[in-house]
Formats: C-alpha cells, sequence, structure tokens
C-alpha cells in the first residue's frame, strides 16, 4: 500500500514538474510554434530577410523593456519611456543638426551629439525617482507626469516638426548590415557593394545588422548586471520584499532611484538609435503606446507587476513573440486589427499561466 | 461647524465672483454688439472707408508643417487686408473629438466673423459647423470638404461659403502618371493612405487608382490606413514590403505616410529599387528626394489655399461677392531634377 | 463613517482645512482666471462649449473612480468607449436601411448597445475577480480586443449613415430659446440665419450628470457603495466580513464598461459616426482627474463628488486655454505638474484624506 502510494506520488511529481517547465517556457515555445505556424501560412515568412527585419525593428521596443524589466522587477512601473524616448530622440537630431550647420565633422556632431543626449536623459529618471523615494508619490503617478512634462517639453524643443539636415552617414550606421551578398557576383562587408542598380538590388541578401550586434552587447551587459552582480540581487529583493530588503541593509531609496535612473537612461539609448535607424529626430506621439508594448512583452517574459519576478531573456522572447505575432499576421494576410486582439490574449495567457504555477522562479 | 462655515464662505465668494464676471461678460457683449452695428452701418453709408477690421478664425485639421504652412499664407494675407486673425490651437490627432472642442472654444470668444476650417470628418464636423453658421459665421473650408464637398446644391452640407484646396483627385492621377513613367511603365504598386473618413485622402487614392489603371502593365496591389501616425506607415510599409518582394513604387499620400514608407524602404535596404512617390512637401522629404530616398514630391501650395481663403472671405464680407462654390488652386512636382531649382523652393512647406 | 480629523485649533487648522479643499479652490481659481483673460469664457455660450464638450471625461472619470477605489484600474474604457460609438452607429444605419422608423432606430440602437458594451467589463471582472488576473494587465489586453473587434466591424473605414435625427439629439440642449419666439425642448428649433438660439444645458451634459448623481449616492449611502470601498481598503478583511469580492469585482468592472458605453454612444449622437479610435484621448485624462480629486491608486480612497471636481479642472484648464489659441504642450506641463502636486499634498496631509464626504 504504501508503496503504491509512494510511486504514484513519483509518477505525478515528475509529470508536474515537466508541466512546470513547460509552463515556465510556455512563451519560447508559444514562439517556436507560432514561427513554424507561420512559415506556412505567410508569404515570404520563414526568410532570413524577415527574420532579421523582425529583430532591427524591435532594436527600440527590446532597449524600452529592458528598462521596463528592471523597474517591473522593483515592483514599479515607469510610464514615460517613451516620452524619454521622443525627447532623446529630438535633442540627439537637433544637436547634431545644429553642429552639421556650423560645419563640424560628421563623426564629431554624432559622437557628441549622441553622448551629451544620453547624459541628459538621466535626468527625467533622476526626478522620478526622487518623486518616488523621497516624497513616496506611486511610480504611477511620478512616471505618467514626468512622462507628460518630458513629451511638452520635446514638442516645444521641434514645434511638431521631425528634425532634419542631419550630418550624413547616420542611416548607414542604423541600417547598415555586416555582409553583403550578391549571388555569384559580389561580397562585400560594411557596406552595399557598389554599383548595383533596380532588380539587383532585390537579390541582395544581407547578414546580420549592425543594430543585432548592437543590441546584443546592451542586452548582454544588462542581462549579467541583472542575474550575476550583487546590483541585480537587489533589485529582486526590493521587489520581493520591500522591508525585508531594508532590514537586510540594502539602501532601497539609493537604489531606486539608480533603477529609475537606468530605466530613463536605456529609453534615451533607444532614442538615440531611433535617430541612426531612421535619420531624423521624431517626437513620440501619443497614440503610440510604446511603454504599455514595452510593459506587456516585459509581462510576456515572465515579469510579475507585483515584482520579484522576471529577467531580461524573458523580456527579450516577450518583445520578440510580439514581433513576430504582428508580422506573421501581417504576411498571413490578416487584417492588422487581429494583431490587437492576439497581443492581448497573449498577455492574458502570461498571466493566468502565471498565476497557476506561482513558484516558477 | 467650522467646516460647514468654510465651505459657506467659499459658496459666497464664489457665486459672487461668478455673478460679476458673467455681468461683465454679459455687458462686453452687448457693447460689442452696438460697436458692431454702428460700424456696419457706417459701411452702408459710405462707398469707400477707411481701413476695416474683420475678424477671422483659422481652425487647422491636425499639427503638421502643411497646415503650419497654410497659416504663414493665411497671416501674410489677413495682415495684408488688415484683418484681426485667431488661430486657434493645433488638434493634436486627426479627428472631431480632438477638433470639434477647439473650434467651439476658439470661436466661443466672440466676434468672430469668418472661420476657415479643414473639417477633420466629413459627417461629424457638418452639425458643430452648421450651429456656428446659423449664428451668422461664414464658414469657408480648406483642404477638406464637408459631405461630398458640392456645395451647390441644396443640401445639409451645402451652407459653406466655398471649398478651396487642391484637386486632389486629379493630384492622384498625375502622380500615378508620373510614377508609372518613372517604372516604365510596369510593375506593382502599393499606397500608404491614412484616414478613411477623410475627403482629401481618399480623393488622392481614387485618383491614383484611376491613374494606375490606364496602365495594362501595372497592377495596384494593395492600400493600407496608417491613421495620419507615421510609425504606423512604417510598419504596415515593412510588412507590405515582405509579403510582395515585387513592389517596385509606393505612393504615399500625405505627409506622414510617405515619411514612413520611405523610411521604411531605407531600413530594407530597397532605396533605388522602390520609387517612392510623396505627397506634400516637407522638408524631410525634400532631403530624402535630394539623397535619393523619395523619387517624386507633390508639393500642394497651402499658403495659396490658405490666402485665397482670407481673400474671398474678405470680398463676401465686405462686399456681398459671389463666391465660386469650389477654388482649386494647382500643385507642383518636385523631381530629382527640379529640387534645387530656385523658383521651386518658395513651394516647400517650413515654419 | 468618518475618519476623525486631527482638529487642529486656529489659522493652523484653518490652513489644514484649506489644503484638504486645494482642489475646489484651485478649480475657481481657474475658473476667475480665464474669466478675467478670456472674454468669452464665463459667458453662456462659453458655458455651454465647455459643458458640451464635458461629457466624455466626466462619464470615464465616473468609470474610473468606481474601479480605482476597490485599487484596481481599468485601461479599456477609451476603446470600450470607441467601441459603443461604432457598436450604436453601425446598428442604427442597419435598422434605417431596414426600412425603420428613424427615431426608434435610435432607440433600439442604444438600448442594444448598452447590452452589448457591459460584455467587455463583464470579461474583465471574470479576469480580475476569478482568475486573479492583475487589473493593469487584464484591462490592457481587453483595451487591445475590443480596439480589434471595433476595426473588424468597421474595416478600417469608420462607422457612418447614422441619421442626422441622432445628430440633433447630440447637438441640441435640454432647453432651446429663440428669443421672442419659440422655446423648444431637446431638439433646437429651426431658425433663421443670424436669428439668436440659445441653449441651456446640452442634451448630452445632462444625461451624464444624472447618472453621476445617482451613481454618487450609491457609493456613499448603499451597501454596495460601502462594499466597494471596504475591498479597496483591505480585501482580506472584506472577505472576512462576508462581502462576495469576486461577485462584486466582476459587477464594478461591468458597471466601468457600462459608462464607457455610455460615453461612446454619446459620441456617436453627437458626431453621427462611430470610431474605434474616439475615447483614446480621454482615458489618461479621466485617470489624471481621479487622481487630483484625492483618490489614491491604492483603493480605498475618494469620492464621486471630488472626481467630479478634478474633471472640471482638467476639462476649464484645456478650455480656457483653448479659447486663448495656447499650444497643446503647455497643457501637458501644466497637467503633469498638477498631478504630481496632487499627490504631493495628500501625503503631507494625509490626516486630511477621508473616506466619505
Amino acid at each position: 500500500m504504501n508503496t503504491n502510494k509512494n510511486s504514484t506520488l513519483g509518477a505525478s511529481q515528475i509529470s508536474s514538474k515537466r508541466l512546470s517547465i513547460l509552463a515556465k517556457n510556455w512563451a519560447l515555445f508559444f514562439l517556436l510554434i507560432l514561427i513554424l505556424i507561420f512559415s506556412f501560412t505567410g508569404k515570404r515568412f520563414f526568410h532570413l530577410a524577415n527574420f532579421q527585419n523582425i529583430l532591427h525593428l524591435s532594436t527600440t521596443y527590446l532597449l524600452l523593456s529592458a528598462s521596463e524589466t528592471f523597474v517591473i522587477i522593483t515592483g514599479g512601473i515607469d510610464l514615460s519611456v517613451g516620452f524619454v524616448m521622443g525627447l532623446s530622440s529630438v535633442l540627439a537630431a537637433t544637436m547634431m543638426q545644429q553642429m552639421h550647420a556650423v560645419n563640424f565633422p560628421p563623426a564629431l556632431s554624432i559622437s557628441i551629439g549622441s553622448i551629451v543626449t544620453l547624459i541628459i536623459c538621466i535626468i527625467p529618471g533622476l526626478l522620478s525617482g526622487i518623486l518616488i523615494t523621497r516624497y513616496k508619490v506611486p511610480p504611477f503617478i511620478a512616471t505618467l507626469g514626468m512622462g507628460g512634462i518630458t513629451s511638452g517639453l520635446t514638442l516645444i524643443m521641434c514645434g511638431g516638426f521631425p528634425v532634419t539636415f542631419l550630418p550624413p552617414y547616420l542611416t548607414e550606421m542604423g541600417n547598415g548590415y555586416m555582409i553583403y551578398i550578391l549571388p555569384g557576383k559580389a561580397v562585400s562587408f560594411f557596406n552595399r557593394p557598389e554599383g548595383i542598380v533596380g532588380g539587383e538590388l532585390k537579390e541582395l541578401v544581407r547578414i546580420i545588422p549592425f543594430s543585432f550586434i548592437f543590441i546584443f552587447i546592451v542586452l548582454i551587459i544588462l542581462w549579467h548586471i541583472l542575474k550575476n552582480t550583487k546590483f541585480g540581487q537587489h533589485t529582486y529583493a526590493i521587489g520581493g520584499n520591500m522591508d525585508a530588503a531594508v532590514r537586510a541593509g540594502i539602501n532601497t531609496n539609493r537604489h531606486l532611484i539608480i533603477i529609475y535612473v537606468l530605466s530613463s537612461f536605456l529609453a534615451g539609448l533607444a532614442g538615440v538609435f531611433n535617430v541612426f535607424q531612421t535619420g531624423v529626430g521624431n517626437f513620440t506621439p501619443f497614440t503610440a503606446m510604446y511603454e504599455l508594448l514595452a510593459i506587456a512583452g516585459v509581462i510576456i517574459g515572465g515579469a510579475s507587476l507585483m515584482g520579484g519576478k522576471g529577467g531580461i531573456f524573458g523580456s527579450v522572447i516577450g518583445v520578440i513573440l510580439i514581433g513576430v505575432i504582428e508580422n506573421g499576421l501581417h504576411l498571413s494576410g490578416v487584417d492588422p486589427f487581429y494583431r490587437f486582439i492576439a497581443v492581448g490574449l497573449v498577455l492574458i495567457t502570461a498571466v493566468v499561466i502565471d498565476q497557476s504555477f506561482p513558484d516558477l522562479l | 461647524m467650522r467646516k460647514s462655515l468654510l465651505w459657506i464662505t467659499i459658496l459666497i465668494i464664489s457665486i459672487s465672483l461668478v455673478a460679476v464676471f458673467s455681468l461683465a461678460s454679459c455687458k462686453a457683449e452687448e457693447v460689442a454688439e452696438e460697436e458692431e452695428v454702428a460700424e456696419e452701418e457706417e459701411v452702408a453709408e459710405e462707398e469707400e472707408v477707411a481701413e476695416e477690421e474683420f475678424t477671422m478664425l483659422f481652425v487647422p485639421g491636425i499639427a503638421d508643417p502643411f497646415y503650419f504652412t497654410m497659416e504663414k499664407g493665411i497671416q501674410a494675407k489677413a495682415d495684408e487686408l488688415n484683418i484681426n486673425l485667431i488661430v486657434s490651437e493645433y488638434p493634436e490627432s486627426w479627428g472631431p473629438e480632438a477638433q470639434v472642442p477647439i473650434l467651439e472654444a476658439a470661436a466661443a470668444v466672440g466676434g468672430i466673423d469668418l472661420i476657415l476650417t479643414a473639417p477633420t470628418s466629413t459627417d461629424a464636423l457638418i452639425a458643430p459647423l452648421k450651429k456656428l453658421y446659423d449664428q451668422g459665421i461664414t464658414i469657408i473650408t480648406v483642404d477638406t470638404y464637408l459631405g461630398d464637398g458640392d456645395y451647390s446644391v441644396e443640401s445639409d452640407y451645402s451652407f459653406p461659403l466655398s471649398y478651396i484646396g487642391t484637386d486632389n483627385k486629379l493630384g492622384g492621377q498625375e502622380v500615378a502618371r508620373h510614377l508609372a513613367e518613372m517604372l516604365d511603365e510596369t510593375g506593382n504598386v502599393y499606397v500608404m493612405n491614412t484616414n478613411p473618413d477623410t475627403s482629401s485622402v481618399v480623393d488622392r487614392g481614387e485618383g491614383f487608382t484611376e491613374g494606375i489603371a490606364e496602365f495594362p502593365n501595372m497592377t495596384l496591389i494593395g492600400m493600407d490606413y496608417c491613421l495620419d501616425v507615421q510609425q504606423e506607415a512604417q510598419n504596415l510599409t515593412t510588412a507590405a514590403l515582405q509579403k510582395d518582394p515585387d513592389i517596385v513604387g509606393i505612393f504615399g499620400v500625405n505627409l506622414f505616410s510617405a515619411q514612413g514608407a520611405y523610411q521604411a524602404v531605407v531600413n530594407a535596404g530597397l532605396t533605388g529599387a522602390v520609387k517612392i512617390a510623396s505627397w506634400d512637401a516637407t522638408q524631410d522629404l525634400i532631403n530624402a528626394l535630394k539623397e535619393g530616398k523619395v523619387d517624386l514630391v507633390l508639393a500642394q501650395k497651402p499658403a495659396e489655399i490658405g490666402a485665397l481663403g482670407v481673400e474671398w472671405g474678405y470680398k463676401y464680407l465686405k462686399n456681398g461677392e459671389e463666391v465660386p462654390k469650389k477654388v482649386i488652386p494647382g500643385f507642383e512636382f518636385f523631381t530629382a531634377d527640379n529640387v534645387d531649382d530656385p523658383d521651386m523652393q518658395q513651394f516647400i512647406y517650413s515654419k | 463613517m468618518r475618519n476623525t480629523t486631527i482638529e487642529k485649533n486656529g489659522i493652523h487648522g484653518f490652513f489644514l482645512q484649506l489644503g484638504n479643499k486645494w482642489a475646489v479652490i484651485f478649480l475657481l481659481l481657474e475658473v476667475v482666471i480665464f474669466s478675467i483673460v478670456s472674454p468669452g469664457f464665463f459667458s453662456l455660450n462659453g458655458i455651454q462649449v465647455l459643458l458640451i464638450n464635458s461629457p466624455f471625461i466626466l462619464l470615464l472619470g465616473l468609470a474610473e473612480i468606481f474601479v480605482i477605489i476597490t485599487g484596481g484600474i481599468d485601461l479599456s474604457v477609451g476603446f470600450v468607449m470607441g467601441f459603443a460609438s461604432v457598436v450604436s452607429a453601425k446598428l442604427i444605419a442597419i435598422f434605417v436601411e431596414l426600412g425603420m422608423n428613424d427615431l426608434f432606430s435610435i432607440i433600439i440602437g442604444i438600448v442594444i448597445t448598452l447590452g452589448i458594451g457591459i460584455i467587455p467589463g463583464f470579461v474583465n471582472g471574470i479576469l480580475i475577480g476569478r482568475l486573479k488576473v492583475p487589473p493593469f494587465i487584464a484591462t490592457f489586453s481587453m483595451l487591445g480586443i475590443t480596439h480589434g473587434v471595433s476595426e473588424l466591424l468597421i474595416e478600417g473605414s469608420y462607422a457612418k449613415d447614422v441619421p442626422a435625427l441622432a445628430g440633433k439629439i447630440g447637438n441640441g440642449s435640454l432647453i432651446s430659446i429663440v428669443p421672442g419666439r419659440t422655446v423648444s425642448f431637446f431638439i433646437s428649433p429651426l431658425v433663421q440665419r443670424g436669428e439668436r438660439l440659445i441653449g441651456i444645458f446640452p442634451n448630452v451634459f445632462v444625461i451624464p450628470l444624472i447618472i453621476i448623481a445617482i451613481f454618487a449616492f450609491i457609493l456613499k449611502r448603499t451597501k454596495f457603495g460601502k462594499h466597494t470601498y471596504a475591498i479597496g481598503g483591505n480585501i482580506d478583511a472584506a472577505i472576512r466580513a462576508g462581502i462576495n469580492v469576486k461577485t462584486h469585482l466582476t459587477k464594478i468592472y461591468m458597471l466601468s464598461s457600462l459608462f464607457a458605453t455610455i460615453a461612446g454612444i454619446l459620441y456617436m449622437l453627437r458626431f453621427v459616426t462611430g470610431k474605434a479610435d474616439a475615447g483614446v484621448m480621454f482615458l489618461l485624462d479621466a485617470i489624471v482627474a481621479v487622481v487630483i480629486g484625492g483618490a489614491s491608486l491604492y483603493g480605498g480612497v475618494g469620492t464621486v463628488w471630488k472626481t467630479l471636481i478634478g474633471c472640471f479642472i482638467i476639462l476649464v484648464l484645456e478650455n480656457g486655454l483653448r479659447m486663448f489659441g495656447v499650444p497643446t504642450f503647455y497643457k501637458l506641463v501644466v497637467v503633469g505638474v498638477i498631478l504630481v502636486f496632487a499627490v504631493l499634498v495628500d501625503q503631507f496631509f494625509p490626516e486630511l484624506i477621508h473616506k466619505e464626504d
């Protein structure tokens, strides 16, 4: 009798363990299944150019999700990232434009513009952090208010126009690939092969966009910080139980301020990258909902709004999942409106699964 | 106890303030009306009148370079004719829920003789504008129109004085022809449109479709709506390019569509392989034309449209002249050949 | 059940009282300043303009205050409003095409829409109440789903062919007077051009007003209201007290969707069209209004009356700036500052927060 019970227990333990692993990584499995399905239903979905495109265009969202990851793990939220990105885009572009107009060499105007912007983008995060820690303003409100103010300042700066007349080489850096192959004819590195025109361009194969290398480096660094450093551990601790963290001697106020500064910095990075990718400085219109999509990516990736869970890898999967859904649906000829429904459903699924298997991390 | 006392005090103060100010503004309104009546009587008596003041209100469609440029044209003409010009707030997004509150608030200031506006919906703006018309204000629609744009036939929406705007359909057809020429009259083309409930862009799309139909070796393989959001235009174009790699030409029906579309093409590395035609000549698009990222740019004449609106409005208000129900200024095409032409520079939209 | 205020005497007490009422005072200041600065602001016409453009933020604010008191939030109300505008417009157009009388089409279309519009709220309630999905996520997903469904219904275009009668109701006033000639109710009389038409109380303002009055009463005096505060205050205590939290939350979110649906119907009446994104620009305003009105995002605190003040602070600000032609970005900055200020005041005067007022 006893042995039977034990073995029954053993069996169910094993199967529930398998189930847990499945549930824990459901987003990843779901992503793979979707890729499979879309390969059949989507026109030219399973294509090197398409996959690279998905990644290339997700770069901004990946940066924003990374910033939200840190914030959400601490149990907070940052609704200003989209607007800080707009500010950074306009600010960087304006600086580059001004310097270019007085004949600074492009290398100088681009680098100075980018670096100064990144430094300035720390400020919104600093202010949010202070409001949240010292004045106990709920993160929702503090970052929303900061976002509005940032948005207003951005509009004042650009007057509603995109910022143009930027130094050359920007888009080449933003959209360049490592290797270009024209099958049977030419191979080149870093730059498009010379003299190709018209129809031949369509046959050009491009491999490894620069953006990919850039985002990979950034994400690896962030992943390492979150997983392997004391800073990362403190972040989880604060999210898990704020009081316990304080009692453990962690300077939560200072830590949280750093978190929001980091979030704001990454949003700034996203904005600067945006200038490289598009070649102009653009403000963020309200309808864009960048922050909500970034947060969705993080949640799908396994984080909880309560804090204490989640990670960079999960957020990346979440963002890519959303990107694949949009891309796959469009290529399959489905009305783009289904994408809204799809993302909503996926998000709910994420949370329900999260609830059903609470002890995953 | 103390609390209720405080409340009562506040209530009394506020009511008296309210009373004072409503009386004051009522008086102001009455005085203004009397003055206006007196002025009008003077005008009727005299032929040659010294500088006269009308007040016009400009309510644009959305905050974008096209309307900024139109405002400049309006302001210049208004200064010339000594007209008092009020410019309302610029709507953040395209639609009646954004434009109507602005329209009504700006008009409520009082003393407006004529409103120049670009209705952001062919249906929704009819009732609010009619209400203002019934108060005695003259309405001229610029760039977009109400209903089907024909104000000469009696209908719910025939009350505006005139519609002044580019012939969007003709423009769409011309773009199609020019683009076809650049593409040797073969291939697949795609249209990035904005809002399906806006007269101007709908006409452009239809015109383009008709134009392409003239070329048997060309096919229009799709039209998407980005709702006047540039990022959306970029996303939709990217997907379209991936789905149909044999797209050789794209028409962006306004500046946001065109800017998003060409950036999508740049991102995909297809600059040169896909030709882009853009409606509206912002600095960004002209630059792109110079850099070869865009191949054809149609410049409307927003400043001229605005100025015409002021001019015809003035003629009507002052002399009761008969105003044509439709006034159609022309448009210009920019290509890589004439983009640096000094005569053409005036047509670029600027702050 | 009032929280006892720490009674302070004299001037200090007076200022504390003042601090508590800062929202009302701010609103009055706004009205005074704009009246001085903009001639038409405090005129009959000016007030009508303010009121006729108020229903959306008022109704969405009402929706949010109920939800926020329970400690939750509803991000879907903007798109539920759009959904309702699309559904009602489409239904009415279909009925009219089938030959039904205009008025009946409108009435029946509205009634059916009210029924359909509750569904998103019902789903939210189930997700949040029973499946324990955090409100932020659940309502954000619903936002996406209603958006998608709305767009599908209109196929990327917009809903039209609504009979003009709807527009007359939507743009009409409770009482319309043509001096010396006629008085009419609900629908504006035909006027000769140039005749003065005085409209008092736009129809689309009266309806939210009545609803707000009813539900303010419900929140304050009925068991339903008390349970709502209880859940927001301490959910475990509420359960132990025997309140069926799951059902109550479902009802709350259904209520929220109902208000958003009514807002959508009013949109359709005013603009004789339906658009999926009709309500997008009002969501944030509604949440800001609720917070300015003293509610706490953690729940348990806030009243309908204060939310109303918050709504009007924003409405008056927007309207006043519009009459001035002030560019939008200044409004953003101002609202952001007010928002932060509102929360700070609540922090510094915690003893002034009353559960009910």
